[in-house]
């Protein structure tokens, strides 16, 4: 009986999901500075809204990646950052001037179709499926999904890709805030080949 | 009246068709329907009066006249603009969605996949509906080691216990063969309260049980001490309850979606990112919007609110951290450190993160150098002087600078 109780003395102690323990000399725990994802009572952001330290871009401005950098076409990052100086002022529902200004700064060497390939597992493949046929597990939840190698599809260009994955077209939603410039356009280049798929 | 005769004409060839198709002789008509039917109409429609995304396509041909038809699949949109009353209705009832326009199929391809769509109705194949998606088997999240080492020593008390019980009962009986011999008979009439209480005093008085049991308790209260010493700061088997019960076994299991889509910094960055609404919408416009849980985040959008998830895993500030670091150059998997969240229904902290922890992984762990330019010259300076791969300890891996500044 005696050990029965102290078993149960401690499993009740052992419900403690929401709890973090005991800490230790917090103030070397919390950030001083404010991290984008930090969440600790005592350090709440008292400028922005709802003590938040991450913020939208401003609008306008293109990422300090590209920073000091310049619109020349003998690198990749210069024909990159003209490329997306120009989609950056396509609105999107202009799918016919991206068709039309935008295309591929990526060759598509072995090397760029399989990082594209990497990406579009990451996030494409859940909904288009692993060959392109709409056939995604997510896509029988949601429905009306394309086959890429459809009479309407198989011919798309460039533009006209990148531009769908930016800011979506028909049901399927804008992607663009999740993939940088650069991983879209190498999704472009493995989307063609799925194009041609039989 | 001409179309009406018409549609009788279309619709009775459409039966000889597929009369003949059944017979092998038009089979090639109701064929490329076929093909044309599943490349290009069959995500959104179903040859039934299902509704997929567009209308149920079952008995086109009564509905709507063949010219109607070949004008809406070559440029739907324009018929909409034209202010065709049916098109206009169909574009309302069905969400205003665009559907994609086909323009270069001929007005025969068109008529064999209305041939295809109507053999289909009246031969109606049994339609192998989509296997419902098993759901991925839960197995029985095992005890971690905290829990056995725990199981362990409430056995072991119990044995003590008993081991205790025995040995009083030997001492207690010894003392009365010792004291009550001589006058056995009046020993028996001293109530049975009293007798224990008496040699409960006695026990008392004994320095040996004296000692053993306050060995025995300092040595309770020392271990759980240490344990919880052991513990501060330590969050393992944290799972707190999250505002929105999201599941990564539903969306990470199940639906396979790779951790990248919703944790959009996981390669690129330090931290990995807790996806923001949008990132949700991109399936729940669509999936599930009546659920009371999907509600939240149509709410926090509409109030432009941002969605307080609980972090999980909080790393001290004292130790630097990159994700990018471990999961793009390093290789490791995400459940390397996480665990398997594809068969997490509440997020749980599986892993120590304590120093331990990290330093043990970079003493075993190769550095990922294969096809990375960095590490050229480490790798060759490394083999000159050493034998076996250069592991990351062997590059820094322990020095306190390199997470501690």
């Amino acid at each position: 009986m005696l050990s029965g109780v102290v078993a149960l003395a401690m499993t009740s102690c052992k419900d403690k999901h929401n709890d973090q323990g005991t800490e230790f000399a917090p103030n070397m725990y919390h950030s001083v500075g404010y991290e984008p994802l930090s969440q600790s009572e005592g350090d709440t952001n008292h400028i922005n809204p709802y003590g938040m330290n991450m913020r939208l871009p401003v609008k306008g401005t293109v990422p300090r990646k590209y920073y000091g950098q310049e619109a020349k076409s003998d690198s990749i990052d210069g024909t990159l950052l003209e490329t997306e100086l120009t989609a950056r002022t396509i609105k999107s529902g202009d799918m016919a001037s991206s068709e039309s200004l935008l295309t591929n700064p990526f060759e598509p060497t072995e090397a760029n179709l399989e990082a594209g390939k990497l990406q579009y597992e990451r996030f494409c493949q859940h909904c288009h499926g692993e060959t392109g046929k709409g056939d995604g597990l997510v896509a029988k939840m949601y429905k009306g999904v394309p086959i890429y190698s459809s009479d309407a599809l198989k011919n798309l260009n460039d533009g006209h890709i990148y531009h769908t994955i930016t800011h979506g077209k028909g049901r399927m939603w804008a992607h663009g805030s999740q993939i940088s410039a650069s991983d879209r356009w190498k999704i472009v280049l493995y989307v063609h080949q799925l194009q041609q798929a039989p | 009246m001409i179309t009406i005769k018409r549609l009788k004409i279309v619709a009775i060839t459409m039966i000889l068709g597929f009369f003949a198709s059944v017979v092998g002789v038009k089979a090639q008509d109701t064929a490329e329907g076929e093909q044309i039917f599943k490349n290009n109409c069959s995500t959104c429609h179903a040859v039934t009066d299902e509704v997929v995304v567009g209308p149920g396509l079952k008995g086109i041909s009564q509905r709507r006249p063949i010219d109607w038809i070949v004008k809406w699949v070559h440029n739907p949109q324009a018929v909409i603009a034209s202010g065709d009353k049916y098109a206009v209705d169909l574009y309302n009832k069905y969400n205003k969605a665009q559907m994609t326009a086909y323009p270069g199929y001929s007005e025969a391809q068109i008529k064999s996949v209305i041939a295809y769509i109507d053999a289909q109705a009246v031969a109606p194949v049994a339609v192998a509906g989509a296997a419902p998606v098993a759901g991925a088997a839960a197995p029985a999240e095992g005890a971690s080691n905290g829990g056995m080492m725990q199981y362990i020593l409430i056995a072991l008390l119990g044995v003590m216990v008993l081991v205790l019980i025995a040995l009083l009962s030997i001492v207690s009986s010894l003392t009365k063969l010792a004291s009550v011999s001589p006058e056995s008979a009046e020993a028996q009439k001293i109530p049975l309260l009293q007798r224990i209480a008496e040699n409960g005093k006695k026990l008392a008085s004994n320095s040996a049980f004296k000692t053993g049991a306050a060995l025995l308790i300092t040595l309770l209260i020392g271990k759980a001490t240490l344990d919880s010493a052991y513990g501060i700061g330590m969050h393992q088997g944290y799972a707190p309850e999250q505002p929105i019960q999201f599941s990564h076994k539903l969306h990470a299991g199940q639906y396979e979606i790779n951790c990248n889509y919703c944790h959009t910094g996981v390669y690129k960055g330090k931290g990995a990112n807790i996806p923001s609404a949008n990132i949700c919408m991109n399936c729940h416009n669509a999936i599930k919007r009546e659920s009371p849980e999907i509600q939240k985040i149509y709410r926090s959008l509409e109030k432009d609110e941002p969605i307080q998830w609980v972090r999980v895993h909080n790393l001290p500030d004292l130790a630097y951290f990159n994700h990018a670091q471990h999961t793009n150059v390093g290789g490791l998997e995400c459940t390397n450190c996480h665990g398997e969240i594809a068969k997490m229904e509440v997020v749980q902290q599986r892993s120590s993160l304590t120093m331990g922890w990290c330093i043990d992984c970079h003493r075993k762990t190769e550095v990922n150098a294969k096809g990375n330019a960095y590490y050229d010259k480490l790798v060759e300076l490394h083999n000159t002087e050493h034998k076996g791969n250069m592991k990351v300890q062997d590059i820094g891996g322990l020095e306190c600078s390199k997470c501690h500044y």
